[in-house]
């Protein structure tokens, strides 16, 4: 996956990243149901830093897996 | 001063509609205060979900979320109860930050460096 040039959720234009909108969320995992990493995704750090917290939320209340054991 | 919280529920879903609403009665009566006789602002039921992973050997669990107003030394207790009660198989509890945040800053063409400061422009 090639960087983008810019912030994949500013160009959404969502301000605020929800913990309970899991399907925001899920693009930005990995197949594996890692965090992806901005090198990867090009999010900018505002947005990196309130999608970290968001997925360890939604994996709390098991809306995203911890991680994903491919078949 | 009261503050907002937001907290969502995951009941067993084998509960019946009216367990779940005696359990949540119960416990909410425990943010009773002078200041904020009716501590439930908004109660959503997002219904029975299947898990992204089994809690308690259970694929499915039926999903509450409550905007609730209170004042903080309410709150120990309130997650105590919420804790004992053996319906319950994971709950979250989280400051209502407002989420009416200010809308996103106009971009500029050139902006693929966040990192940058602002007072170096």
């Amino acid at each position: 996956m090639r960087r983008s040039k810019s912030c994949p959720v500013c160009e959404m234009g969502i301000h605020w990243l929800d913990y309970k909108d899991e399907k925001t969320l899920s693009r930005f995992i990995t197949d594996r149901g890692k965090i992806l990493p901005s090198r990867l995704s090009g999010m900018c750090a505002r947005h990196q830093r309130q999608m970290c917290i968001a997925i360890k939320r939604a994996r709390h209340l098991a809306l995203l897996p911890f991680i994903k054991v491919s078949a | 001063m009261s503050r907002r919280y937001e907290v969502v529920y995951i009941f067993d879903a084998s509960r019946e509609e009216a367990q779940v609403n005696e359990a949540l009665d119960r416990h909410h009566k425990l943010l009773k205060t002078d200041a904020t006789p009716e501590p439930v602002v908004n109660l959503s039921h997002w219904g029975v979900r299947t898990l992204a992973y089994p809690i308690r050997r259970k694929e499915t669990g039926y999903y509450v979320v409550a905007d609730l107003s209170t004042e903080p030394p309410q709150l120990p207790e309130f997650e105590r109860s919420i804790k004992l009660d053996e319906s319950i198989i994971r709950h979250l509890v989280v400051v209502n930050e407002g989420r009416v945040s200010p809308p996103p800053r106009e971009r500029r063409d050139d902006d693929d460096d966040d990192d940058m400061r602002d007072d170096d422009e």
